[in-house]
């Protein structure tokens, strides 16, 4: 489903953010990508949304190249995918609800179907009784919850959650990642990266190391 | 519903609720919009009123030849022959004779004066003949009339010979100019229409960057995230045309006034008319295109830097 083969991205002469990486991410796969800061786990989820193109190498997901799509074909691309993010990226102007239906709307979805779909998904990481409230108004935790139901409300084929549980104290961590856990065990393809210890040490699940863009132990 | 339609109305919803969210900021930027537009309705349709008005009038040369007082009917006959082989020279020509008894009649019924005309006993009119030279207006023949003017001058028992139309013919000069100024006028403001629309526009993107960041991340297309702003630079240029068509039929009622009471001077019902539901419609969808205009500079300008 994803297939990196030896992938470098190099942002100048001396800087690269991955280096000769080969991986495999077969379909309904729960995944880990482990490392500090800085080793390449954010570049490498950037290329998976072609928000990011390789330098070298061929980047595949679910079979298209990522190196050679066209403009056009990026937004079709990402709508198979639910994106989460460190920082969750919340619209504040609007209800979270509102975050929610927003991708069924891009995809320019009817609005009572993806009113009603972005209620099922918020029912699902346990926020429906909040529908109406504002971003600012939840605690981290909560708001992270919020991005997972925005992630998955169009039924993606891979989530791809870059550090979904920093900033998160144990216990909302436990129910962001809980909630991730249950929709790979539904089918659907996870990516997670953290560099989160207590994480890793729980995970049941492959964990693929990078340090300075490389993968530690070689291709896998 | 088409999804066409939907995506359409999603955008123009989107559109709408950035007015609702600063309405102040909207409607100053309406009103700067509509002040630059004003101008040039108002110079539209002051021609739209004038123009109908200069075409009425013809610009082909109208010459008067006015006999001496005492030339007899005789005399005055007699010069028609060589009157026609003057005028032939120039192209087509009408030429009519008008008798001094017609003459008088005539100023009796236009002038309304006939009471005072009575009194004068004689007839104190001359005959007369009316060139009308066709095509001379077109072929830039001034210096032939002038020539004629002088051979029709030499003519036995001939008094006066007048040049009638060139007035009209100023006129018409003087309205093309007018016409010429209010085109290059209405280009330059058009580009400031442009301008503004182009910054508002600018500013509104900068305002929701991480909204059109969020959006492309979810899966939203360019056109997704075009349109809306697409809608508010015509919505802005829009509602700009209707103040700035408002301002001018407004302004016709005092400036009506003025134009009445200097038109009675000259026995005239002149009055300026506002501009009939074509041209309004006409003027509303340039406006409105001047504003999609600027909005998809600045989108193309300014949307590609997001992400």
């Amino acid at each position: 489903m994803i297939e990196f083969q030896s992938v470098s991205k190099q942002y100048s002469h001396d800087a690269y953010a991955l280096r000769e990486v080969s991986l495999n991410i077969a379909k309904g796969e729960l995944v880990y990508l482990a490392g500090p800061s800085g080793a390449g786990k954010s570049t490498l989820m950037k290329m998976v949304a072609a928000v990011e193109r390789p330098s070298s190498g061929v980047v595949t997901v679910n079979g298209q190249d990522i190196g050679r799509i066209k403009k056009a074909g990026i937004p079709f691309l990402r709508r198979n995918l639910g994106l989460i993010f460190q920082h969750q990226r919340l619209l504040n102007d609007r209800s979270i609800l509102g975050n929610v239906m927003l991708p069924l709307l891009v995809t320019g979805a009817p609005k009572a179907q993806a009113e009603g779909r972005a209620r099922a998904a918020l029912d699902k990481v346990g926020l429906l009784d909040r529908a109406k409230a504002m971003p600012l108004e939840l605690s981290g935790g909560e708001q992270q919850r919020v991005a997972v139901a925005r992630a998955i409300v169009n039924r993606p084929q891979i989530i791809l959650a870059d550090e979904p549980t920093a900033n998160l104290d144990r216990a909302a961590a436990d129910r962001v990642l809980d909630a991730l856990r249950a929709f790979h065990a539904a089918g659907v393809t996870c990516v997670i990266s953290t560099h989160d210890d207590q994480v890793l040490e729980s995970a049941s699940a492959r964990v693929i190391r990078l340090e300075h863009g490389q993968l530690m132990g070689g291709a896998v | 519903m088409s999804p066409w339609i939907r995506q359409h109305r999603f955008a123009l919803g989107g559109a709408l609720s950035t007015v609702r969210k600063s309405p102040g900021s909207f409607l100053f930027n309406v009103l700067v919009v509509a002040f630059a537009l004003m101008l040039p309705f108002a110079g539209i349709t002051l021609l739209d009123n004038v123009r109908p008005l200069s075409e009425q009038l013809s610009v082909d040369p109208e010459i008067s030849l006015f006999m001496k007082q005492e030339a007899t009917r005789e005399e005055a006959n007699a010069i028609a022959p060589q009157i026609r082989q003057i005028v032939a020279g120039g192209g087509k020509a009408n030429i009519g004779f008008v008798p001094r008894e017609q003459a008088l009649a005539s100023l009796k019924d236009k002038s309304g004066l006939s009471d005072v005309l009575d009194t004068l006993g004689d007839n104190p009119l001359p005959d007369s003949y009316v060139l009308k030279l066709e095509g001379f207006a077109r072929g830039g023949a001034a210096g032939d009339v002038d020539a004629m003017v002088a051979q029709l001058r030499a003519l036995p028992g001939v008094d006066t010979v007048q040049i009638d139309s060139a007035w009209v013919k100023r006129l018409a000069a003087l309205l093309n100019i007018l016409r010429l100024a209010l085109l290059l006028l209405a280009l330059t403001l058009g580009i400031v229409v442009i301008a503004v629309v182009f910054n508002t526009i600018r500013l509104q993107v900068l305002t929701q960057k991480e909204e059109i960041a969020v959006s492309k991340l979810l899966g939203a297309t360019d056109n997704f995230i075009h349109r809306p702003f697409y809608y508010t630079g015509a919505l802005l240029g829009l509602c700009a045309g209707g103040v700035a068509l408002g301002a001018v039929t407004l302004a016709l009622s005092p400036l009506n006034a003025a134009i009445a009471e200097f038109a009675r001077l000259y026995a005239s019902e002149f009055q300026l008319a506002p501009l009939g539901g074509l041209e309004i419609a006409g003027l509303l969808a340039i406006s409105a295109g001047l504003g999609l205009i600027g909005a998809m500079l600045s989108v193309q300008r300014h949307l590609a830097r997001v992400r």
